[in-house]
């Protein structure tokens, strides 16, 4: 093809080529993309293409209100591969906090894997994120950040007895 | 130059290896933007291939030459030089003694090499020797003192450096891969280099009126 493009036609073409290109590997050290589905889905979501796998999707919340929180969250990276929908890595993080919630006890793994989640729903959603879903206590993206960092904070009022009684949002 | 080659070839095969040159393969991928010093490696090695005219500016970039020429041979200056600066990235150990060691060893020898004022064939054969270098010792060397298990040549290594602590030399293990990926890495970049402009078109002068 490059042989009977003239001089000018491939000149243009390498410039827009290595433009093309040279933004790509911008991108990929800045996004640090770790599957190939994340490639794809954060270029896809870049030009705003990319679309949530939507019965998966339904299936994990369905499971996520059945508190059958680990298939859920499977369900839900099935949805989301490439993790650029930010409703769907709310739930998955609101998950990992139900998970991780104990009234005597939580497990601080389950709450670190949340707040990542977490932050990456509020870093996709930069102008804020409220699901609106009854079925659930948090419906915004910060507040259920804040919710699984206070949990990973140690103070004084972990000691607290009365602690046992709180609820569980 | 084929029009091709400055156009497309040679910024691909260059930004080819400033994508691969910060990529480590570990349990998981991630890109790694090279580290400050690598920045000033680069522009020694840049000004290296300018000096032994294995990089020819004026071939790149003239008045002689139309914009979209000069454009394209600007991609391909600034292509040279992001590659030369991930080249040192993907070269040198990640932390630790090895860290420093390699990079005094690798400004002192282009510093060497920048005092010789050599010519193209020369610049070429002590890029090939540089790169060849460091690869052996960070990917080989290194590679087999870190490997957790016991290696003939960690065993020989371990004779070598007697009284050294093999500690302050280890470095994160590295994929198997790796090795594989730096060394086409490697050889893309010196593939790049021979193939960058040595003349420029030539141009008749014919006076007006004749």
């Amino acid at each position: 093809m490059l042989i009977v493009m003239g001089d000018r036609y491939v000149r243009i073409f390498g410039l827009a080529l290595a433009v093309c290109y040279a933004t790509f590997i911008v991108w990929l050290y800045v996004r640090q993309p770790q599957t190939l589905a994340e490639v794809t889905g954060g270029l896809t979501a870049t030009v705003g293409a990319y679309r949530i796998d939507q019965p998966a999707f339904d299936d994990a919340l369905g499971l996520f209100r059945r508190e059958q929180h680990e298939a859920a969250r499977a369900a839900f990276e099935r949805a989301d591969p490439a993790g650029q929908d930010a409703r769907t890595q709310f739930y998955i993080a609101y998950s990992y906090y139900r998970s991780g919630w104990g009234r005597v006890y939580q497990d601080n793994d389950f709450l670190k894997k949340g707040l990542v989640h977490a932050d990456k729903a509020i870093a996709l959603a930069p102008a804020g994120l409220v699901v609106d879903d009854p079925e659930i206590s948090m419906h915004n993206a910060h507040e259920l950040r804040a919710e699984i960092a206070q949990g990973l904070q140690v103070d004084a009022s972990d000691f607290n007895p009365m602690r046992v009684f709180r609820p569980r949002k | 130059m084929r029009a091709v080659t400055e156009a497309v070839y040679l910024p691909l095969l260059f930004l080819t290896v400033a994508l691969l040159g910060g990529l480590r393969i570990d349990d998981r991928v991630t890109f790694v933007p090279p580290p400050l010093f690598a920045l000033v490696l680069g522009m020694m090695l840049f000004g290296v291939l300018v000096r032994g005219r294995v990089l020819v500016a004026e071939h790149l970039m003239s008045a002689s030459r139309g914009s979209l020429e000069n454009l394209n041979g600007l991609v391909v200056i600034l292509a040279t030089f992001f590659a030369a600066t991930q080249v040192f990235n993907l070269v040198t150990p990640e932390s630790g003694l090895p860290f420093l060691l390699f990079n005094v060893f690798l400004f002192v020898l282009l510093v060497n090499t920048l005092a010789a004022s050599p010519d193209r064939v020369s610049v070429l054969r002590s890029m090939a020797v540089i790169v060849g270098a460091a690869f052996v010792l960070k990917f080989v060397v290194l590679g087999a003192i870190s490997d957790p298990g016991e290696t003939t040549l960690k065993r020989l290594m371990y004779v070598l450096l007697e009284g050294v602590t093999l500690g302050t030399l280890t470095q994160p293990r590295l994929h198997p891969v790796a090795g594989y990926l730096a060394f086409a890495t490697l050889v893309l970049f010196l593939i790049g280099l021979a193939m960058l402009p040595t003349r420029s078109r030539s141009v008749a002068l014919v006076k007006s009126g004749e």
